[in-house]
């Protein structure tokens, strides 16, 4: 398998990205060959998007699979899969179901070579906070992570602030656990102080400021890099990028930051997310470095 | 794969021992991601104004076929954006040659979305906000029988 060893923040991409492309103009290699144009080695898939017969992909893809990466020089960094509580109508999957759904993913992350999940919750109201079994469905699947060397990590994205007490809650759940298998995944979504004149904005939201990240440091694995508008010099307009990234370096964290492009333009035809991802590349290479 | 939802190849009458019964035609997922079958709403399904209900309608995936009821409670088997499903419907002597306009609503959840949000989902009509990201639950497609 390829290794890459540059150490601090490193730059990837989330194929969620490529949402409006994947199975229309781009396949699984395309969108890995445009990665690697980039520079970057590390990529985020969403398990129930990219792995065919997910959940149970057959050897050749799976063989197939390590041969793009090594193809073009990419890491399976982050694994994206939803605790899908709520996939029946009339009923919450029962916490042992949860866990028996969450641990098939750990299986299918491992077997592909990640370290890291996005673990997203099922959430129970505006506030994005999740079902109350929360604790016990990590706990359920905590072993098997931990045998497996996987960490599950729910993303902190807008409109949560890192200070609220979802985060809080987390936090004290790894220390009290005492595990490195549960951690945190921060969206940039949450630094964004910038808002145009006629853009919808969810009045609950407060920016965090760079600073804010600091303490949650320890538990972050993997980050969203987030962009919503790059200017033609490639500067993000509404997201302080450079003081994130100095915070990074300057605190020594090691980990992926994964471009993820969420606006509404990359369904339109002809949109051609690749050369937005570039842009971004541009900004990230020259702030990290690399 | 088609960009619009119902696609065009997959469109023709089903014949069982030399008699049409029904016919068939394809649609993508319009969603970023895959979604287990009970995750699915089924809607109306409108040929030329006549009007066939969900319960008259299955849904086959990779071969097997499945009622609407059965989807309902199965959250086992996994639909991936990268395969059409086909949708079957029983009418009698089929569609006639020639022009045909189809209208049709379906939705999904998530689990991700806060469940209010979720209980107000209705597969025969547009979402208050459109958001591409979960495409339309109503789309149109003219399309020819031979």
């Amino acid at each position: 398998m390829y290794v890459y060893e540059r150490k601090g923040p490193k730059r990837g991409v989330a194929l969620y990205s490529y949402s409006g492309e994947f199975g229309l103009t781009k396949n699984l290699e395309e969108c890995f060959e445009d990665i690697r144009d980039m520079g970057a080695h590390g990529i985020e898939i969403l398990a129930n998007t990219h792995i065919e017969n997910y959940p149970y992909p057959t050897d050749a893809w799976v063989e197939n699979w390590f041969r793009l990466l090594d193809k073009y020089e990419l890491i399976p960094v982050e694994y994206g899969h939803w605790i899908d509580s709520h996939v029946i109508r009339g009923r919450e999957l029962t916490t042992e179901e949860s866990i028996e759904m969450l641990c098939r993913d750990l299986r299918l992350a491992h077997r592909l070579g990640f370290t890291v999940m996005r673990t997203k919750m099922p959430v129970i109201n505006h506030k994005l906070e999740p079902v109350e079994n929360w604790r016990e469905i990590i706990k359920g699947a905590l072993p098997l992570a931990e045998q497996l060397g996987l960490v599950m990590c729910p993303e902190i994205h807008t409109p949560s602030n890192l200070k609220d007490d979802m985060v809080k809650d987390y936090v004290a759940f790894i220390e009290e656990m005492g595990t490195k298998n549960f951690g945190l995944n921060i969206d940039f979504s949450v630094f964004r102080n910038k808002f145009g004149e006629n853009e919808r904005r969810n009045p609950e939201f407060v920016p965090n400021e760079p600073e804010d990240i600091t303490p949650l440091l320890p538990y972050i694995y993997c980050c969203h890099a987030k962009f919503i508008h790059m200017s033609d010099d490639f500067e993000e307009t509404t997201i302080p990028y450079p003081e994130i990234v100095k915070i990074l370096q300057r605190e020594g964290w090691d980990g992926y930051l994964l471009s993820e492009y969420e606006g509404a333009d990359k369904y339109d035809d002809g949109y051609e997310v690749g050369q937005t991802l570039r842009k971004q590349h541009i900004m990230l290479k020259n702030l990290i470095g690399d | 794969m088609e960009k619009q939802v119902i696609q065009s190849v997959g469109f023709r009458n089903i014949t069982e021992n030399g008699k049409i019964t029904g016919f068939q035609f394809r649609i993508r997922l319009p969603y970023y991601r895959g979604i287990f079958l009970s995750q699915i709403m089924p809607g109306t399904l409108y040929v030329d104004g006549e009007t066939f209900t969900k319960d008259q309608i299955s849904w086959c995936l990779n071969g097997e076929e499945y009622s609407n009821e059965q989807m309902s409670t199965d959250f086992k088997t996994h639909w991936n954006p990268l395969t059409c499903m086909v949708l079957k419907v029983r009418k009698e002597g089929g569609l006639k040659q020639g022009y045909h306009d189809l209208k049709y609503g379906f939705c999904f959840t998530s689990s991700y979305m806060p469940p209010i949000l979720q209980d107000s989902l209705d597969p025969d009509k547009e979402s208050f906000v459109f958001m591409p990201e979960f495409g339309h639950h109503v789309n149109e497609r003219r399309l020819l029988i031979v």
